[in-house]
């Protein structure tokens, strides 16, 4: 997929790029108004992920002149607001998605997958991985064209890993993207290994290879081995 | 003590003082003016009995009537005395009785003969004036006090209205409101000043108010920049290579210091927020449909430290943003999870009229100061700021929080009132 980050904060532009960057993703970055204006007016982005707060332009405003060239570029908002206010204004101006910072860049690029999936969509919205086929609409998934049952977590589950693939996608991320807020409470997200165990469990039953890993006791790593 | 107060009791201490003291006065003038009055109308009586020795070369009759007596007696020896006067009895003859009497005793010489002359006159009338006169100028003085003591409060009172119509403005003034205070029209030059000094300062305290929001609310945003950069460069370095285990719990710990001082953060500004009530959605909640959602969202953490559920739940609509029962939810439901023990229990009751939380935990008394913020305990990993914000959230609707414990079970009960809307705030 192709990708603009639009971010002011090199540090943060960096790790977002180095996280992106690879599977054939293209990724581009701009971190002024100016340069931003430029680009979006010039090609076309599968995603853009837009900071709200440029050194030299309101975010927003970037947004409104996307939807105003009619693009159908999807565009993810990243914000250090936290206000309900700010965030209905991005989605009524027509963002796909809203994400506060700080995040977990798995959780980035689950989001962003999704927006771009949704984007493409034409006809069959399906995520293949080796012999793992998922029909993110109907929640159909194969193994070897053999239909397993997954809970809602458990799909959730699923689906973040193959966001993540070749990633290692940390307990808490994990926790955050499946529970949201409520994991406020605890710091101890061992029983996510309860889902991801039982996950592992069904894909191996119907003829998956192991593609799960636990890893130095904080997370876990999906993909080829 | 009010000014009034203590400036009539001053008032009236210095009047009675100075009632005392003229009563005192006026009693000695009017006594000493009838003395002298009586003294002459002895003399008088003297002069008369002389004329009459002189003329006749006898005494007068000894006589004796009403209000005057005149005695005499002779002299042995012959010698003269000087005139005196003396307060005395005098026997009243008709009422046959002693009553106070003024005596002139004097000597008259009668051929070789000397005469001591006594002539008493009775006092009675003269006391009885001076003290009628006295008793009528007290008693004016005192009207006159009491009527002036009453003018005075009244005065007083509609004098000071605007002060107190100002202090009660200046009670119920919220630094987060736009109205003014002190808009009461007055004549009285100090009280418009103080009016003029009053709003003066909520401006100012109100300007400061909004400066130090806005500089909290930018500082909790520009932190989370860094922290953002923290958080990516952890999620960038964990791809970079095999760790040990120690490493992967030294990058957990650092994970979950970052998630806590997210957390943290948010619930500052939400606290903010919900004190401003810059949260809008209100709505008519359902809650048993909330309760109920959260409970099964919740029940993986039941599940994990084998917390046993008890439920007494009755249909409840209550009327606030669906955020913030959220955020209540939450923030009860996590503190009974949080502080709970292992395979304890939580009892969730719910009616129209309000909601509890019961569990059991580790027993010791909390009291009413864990609503404060920051306020928890040292094992504790929250914020310090759930309940606070709970608190928060249940005074901005009306409605009221309480813990209770209840034999070494916890139970946080909040009671809804249907009436209690959120006042309308200043929005910025």
């Amino acid at each position: 997929m192709k990708i603009l980050i639009i971010e002011d904060e090199k540090a943060l532009l960096d790790s977002i790029l180095g996280y992106f960057i690879g599977e054939g993703n293209i990724c581009e970055t701009a971190s002024n108004y100016q340069l931003v204006s430029e680009k979006i007016a010039l090609y076309s982005y599968d995603c853009i992920l837009l900071d709200l707060s440029l050194p030299d332009g309101e975010g927003l405003a970037l947004l409104a002149a996307l939807k105003k060239m009619k693009k159908k570029d999807g565009v993810l908002i990243i914000s250090a607001r936290h206000s309900l206010d700010s965030k209905l204004e991005g989605l009524d101006l027509g963002a796909d998605d809203y994400l506060v910072k700080p995040f977990h860049l798995s959780e980035l690029k689950a989001r962003v997958t999704a927006i771009v999936r949704r984007k493409n969509f034409d006809g069959d919205n399906i995520i293949t991985f080796n012999e793992i086929s998922v029909d993110v609409l109907s929640k159909n998934i194969t193994v070897n064209e053999k239909r397993i049952t997954l809970t809602r977590k458990e799909f959730d589950l699923l689906i973040y890993f193959l966001a993540n693939k070749g990633k290692v996608v940390t307990k808490n991320a994990m926790a955050e993207h499946l529970w949201g807020d409520e994991m406020d409470i605890t710091d101890d997200f061992d029983f996510i290994y309860t889902h991801v165990k039982n996950l592992r469990r069904k894909l191996l039953e119907a003829g998956s290879q192991d593609y799960m890993r636990s890893l130095y006791g904080i997370g876990y790593k999906f993909g080829a081995i | 003590m009010k000014l009034a107060e203590r400036y009539n009791r001053a008032n009236l201490l210095a009047s009675l003082v100075m009632l005392i003291i003229t009563g005192i006065i006026y009693y000695t003038v009017i006594h000493f003016i009838l003395t002298d009055k009586l003294d002459r109308d002895l003399e008088v009586e003297e002069n008369e009995i002389r004329h009459y020795v002189s003329a006749y070369q006898r005494l007068p009759l000894a006589s004796s009537y009403l209000d005057q007596q005149v005695h005499y007696k002779e002299i042995k020896g012959g010698y003269n005395i000087a005139s005196e006067f003396s307060y005395t009895t005098y026997f009243n003859a008709k009422e046959n009785e002693e009553e106070p009497g003024r005596s002139l005793m004097t000597t008259v010489n009668l051929g070789e003969k000397t005469f001591e002359v006594v002539i008493t006159k009775s006092r009675v009338e003269f006391e009885d004036l001076a003290r009628i006169i006295l008793l009528i100028t007290l008693g004016v003085t005192v009207m006159l006090l009491v009527v002036l003591m009453l003018i005075n409060s009244l005065v007083l009172n509609r004098l000071w209205k605007p002060f107190y119509t100002l202090l009660g403005q200046m009670k119920s003034f919220d630094v987060s409101r736009i109205d003014n205070i002190g808009q009461d029209p007055t004549g009285i030059a100090e009280f418009r000043e103080l009016n003029t000094s009053v709003n003066a300062m909520a401006a100012r305290v109100r300007k400061d108010y909004k400066e130090l929001k806005s500089f909290t609310d930018n500082a909790s945003h520009e932190m989370m920049t860094p922290l953002a950069v923290i958080n990516s460069k952890l999620d960038s370095l964990l791809q970079t290579g095999a760790f040990t285990i120690e490493q992967g719990a030294l990058l957990e710990d650092i994970y979950n210091a970052i998630g806590r001082l997210f957390r943290l953060n948010q619930s500052l500004l939400l606290l903010a927020k919900i004190e401003n009530n810059l949260i809008p959605d209100l709505q008519e909640i359902d809650m048993k449909e909330m309760l109920e959602g959260k409970i099964s969202q919740f029940q993986e953490l039941f599940e994990k430290d084998g917390l046993s559920i008890s439920l007494a739940i009755a249909p409840s609509t209550v009327r606030m943003s669906r955020y913030l029962a959220d955020i209540l939810l939450n923030n009860l439901i996590g503190n009974a999870v949080r502080h709970n023990n292992a395979n304890g229990s939580i009892e969730f009751r719910l009616d129209s009229e309000s909601m509890q939380v019961i569990n059991t935990g580790k027993d010791f008394e909390l009291n009413n100061q864990l609503f404060e913020r920051f306020a928890k305990s040292v094992s504790s990993e929250g914020t310090g700021l759930g309940l606070a914000i709970s608190k928060q959230i249940c005074v901005l609707y009306g409605f009221s929080i309480n813990y209770e414990n209840h034999q070494g079970r916890h139970c946080f009960s909040v009671t809804f009132s249907k009436q209690a809307q959120p006042t309308e705030l200043l929005h910025n």
